[in-house]
């Protein structure tokens, strides 16, 4: 234990002597550190902010649609398929087994003001008692509209985390006035915050929901609709069939037409998804691969040079009594160590990088004791494969010639 | 030789031969020796007659290309790695006559290199290095570089680390060669000290004076011992 202490004392002893070529050198490791900490932690945070957005669709919703959930679709394909229809939820309340509440949900997006204020805004024109179908998020203040104020088409909403900070500064929102399309709308309710997400926008909060009644009375405007079902999680794939019947029913479809309609639901995007950080993370680790790698052969021949500068050395240390083993271990530890300052570099740039994000964005990165932990090994693997061969060139010298070295 | 000595060295019929395209150098052609404990021995003859190849050879830093050579009876051939590096450690001091020391050391980190593969202890190591310089005479260059030192300093920082793990045989290629008569005078008084103390010592000289001081007198010519008494 001793001994290998000071033999690799004396390959560190080495590193100091030569820092601008190990620097040099280490160059190559840094980037690759870098890069696999930032794919890393690039992917876990990807990772996060689409749980959320699963999170906002919900594991027991089904959505009805115009368009299949997808990241590819071909738009022209499903361009004359009729819009929905709230038709057709009498026939789903009315056949399904596995739908235990329905809803429509109309879709658009609209200028919103209060005051001076104003802002771009989602909004929802849905049934009475849709806040028990809200998924991520629920009412923190205030309450939902009632069966009355839909009937009547009142001018009320719920509005998102987003609108009563942009719109209010924080102040209570209940009570107050907002304008939406021209119109004074009074609010509420408000929603819990849910923070970013893969979802059109950006953002999950930017959200005002009112009656589908008062929707469609005041805001005739672009947008779409969706039917929004719920069943049991443990129920999907076979309530999603269910009601691709019944919307077939409902439009009347003869057995040879195709679906006009798509049933969609967060679990679709699950494999989509996957295949995408799939995608991201193997460019990720191929990037890095190839610049370890390279790294490694950079290692290697910088090692490979030392050994040559330093045969005479070799040769006298073994003359004085040095074993081969106590070679490999000093030219051994040279190499870890040029590798481990890489490496550390590499972390510390990661680190500098996170706290210089941190300050602009909500992005989050994994730093934690564990990169650090997992650095060091690849680094020591490195290392130790990078250098394993000029230490063994340097370790199996036979004295007398080495000594006799130019 | 008194038959009452231990036999620590055994050569018998070595030869070291390169090859260097056509030509066939016999650095050491049949040679044979036996080396005693205690025994203090000078080896002469002329340049290019085998002495340093015959060292080499002697302190196990090289393999002979025939031959036997046994080590305190034992074949030095079937030794491993770790046997030989312990023998070049603590059994045989080596002073070569290119001094090789490191240049980025200084004269005490120099001495104390065949220390560091010992198992002593930090203190303990440059108590001994400090030992060795002054006995060379050289306390006052401990921090001193060779290339800050003058060729006699640094043969006697290369003696000094031959010295210092206070191995039993010393084996000296020259010692003396670059050294002023005073100074080499007083080395060769530490020499004749250690033969005192018990020490073996193979010396490699060109100096009939220092010949004169060894017990035993081998003289080389052309790979071959023609002289041995
Ligand atoms: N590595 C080698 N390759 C080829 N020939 C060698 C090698 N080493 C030594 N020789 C040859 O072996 C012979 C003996 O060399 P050696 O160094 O033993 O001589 P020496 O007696 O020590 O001479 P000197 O008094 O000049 O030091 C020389 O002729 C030399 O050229
Ligand atoms: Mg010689």
């Amino acid at each position: 234990m001793n001994s290998l202490f000071k033999n690799i004392l004396i390959g560190l002893a080495a590193v100091r002597a030569n820092l601008t070529r190990v620097i040099l050198t280490s160059l190559g490791l840094t980037i690759g550190i870098f890069t696999v900490s930032i794919v890393t932690a690039g992917v876990s945070s990807i990772d996060k902010e689409f749980d959320k957005s699963m999170e906002y669709y919900g594991n027991d919703k089904i959505y009805v649609g115009t368009w299949p959930w997808s990241f590819d679709f071909d738009w022209w394909q499903y361009r004359n398929r009729p819009k929905i229809s709230e038709d057709s939820l009498e026939y789903i309340t009315k056949y399904s087994t596995y739908i235990s509440d329905v809803s429509i949900k109309k879709n658009t997006w609209t200028r919103g003001s209060f005051g001076n204020k104003a802002s771009w805004l989602q909004l929802n024109g849905v049934y009475p008692g849709y806040d028990e179908m809200l998924s991520g998020t629920k009412i923190v203040n205030g309450r939902f509209f009632s069966q009355n104020e839909w009937d009547l088409q009142r001018r009320v909403v719920i509005v998102g985390g987003t609108v009563r900070d942009g719109f209010f500064d924080g102040e209570d929102p209940i009570g107050k006035k907002i304008r939406l399309n021209n119109v004074t709308f009074e609010v509420i309710g408000e929603l819990k915050k849910q923070g970013m997400g893969m979802v059109p926008g950006g953002t999950l909060d930017n959200l005002v929901i009112m009656p589908s009644s008062t929707f469609s009375r005041i805001l005739t405007r672009w947008g779409f609709d969706e039917l929004v079902l719920k069943t049991k999680p443990e129920d999907m794939s076979k309530a999603k069939e269910e009601v691709g019947m019944i919307m077939r029913l409902a439009r009347k479809l003869k057995p040879d037409q195709d679906d006009n309609f798509s049933v969609n639901s967060a679990d679709a995007y699950q494999d989509q998804f996957d295949a995408i950080k799939i995608a991201i993370a193997g460019m990720g680790f191929l990037v890095t691969g190839i610049s370890l790698v390279v790294s490694a052969i950079g290692i290697m021949n910088v090692m490979f040079v030392s050994v040559r500068e330093r045969t005479r050395e070799i040769g006298l240390r073994k003359a004085m009594g040095a074993t081969s083993n106590n070679i490999l271990i000093q030219f051994l530890s040279e190499a870890v160590a040029i590798s481990i300052i890489g490496g550390s570099t590499g972390i510390i740039l990661v680190k500098l990088i996170t706290m210089a994000l941190s300050a602009f964005s909500p992005l989050p990165i994994d730093f934690d004791i564990l990169l650090i932990f997992y650095t060091f090994m690849i680094c020591v693997f490195i290392g130790v494969s990078a250098g394993m061969v000029p230490a063994r060139t340097a370790a199996n010298l036979n004295p007398i010639d080495a000594l006799r070295h130019e | 030789m008194p038959k009452s000595k231990k036999e620590i060295i055994a050569i018998d019929s070595i030869s070291k031969i390169y090859h260097l395209g056509n030509n066939v150098v016999k650095a050491l052609d049949d040679v044979s020796i036996s080396i005693y404990e205690n025994d203090f021995i000078s080896i002469m003859g002329p340049s290019g007659s085998g002495k340093s190849t015959l060292m080499n050879i002697i302190g196990c830093l090289d393999v002979p290309t025939k031959g036997v050579y046994k080590f305190n009876n034992e074949l030095i051939s079937d030794m491993n790695d770790s046997q030989l590096a312990n023998i070049r450690n603590e059994k045989i001091g080596f002073v070569f006559q290119t001094f090789n020391l490191l240049p980025k050391l200084t004269s005490l980190q120099n001495v104390e290199v065949p220390l560091i593969y010992s198992s002593l202890g930090r203190k303990e190591r440059l108590q001994r290095s400090e030992e060795a310089l002054s006995i060379v005479g050289l306390s006052d260059r401990m921090t001193h570089k060779p290339n800050e030192l003058s060729g006699g300093q640094r043969q006697r920082v290369a003696i000094a680390r031959a010295l210092a793990n206070k191995p039993s045989i010393i084996l000296a290629d020259e010692p003396t060669g670059n050294l002023d008569s005073k100074s080499g005078v007083e080395i060769l008084n530490f020499f004749d000290e250690l033969h005192k103390a018990g020490n073996t010592l193979i010396i490699v000289t060109h100096e009939e004076s220092v010949a004169k001081r060894a017990k035993r007198r081998v003289e080389l010519f052309d790979g071959k011992i023609v002289i041995d008494e």
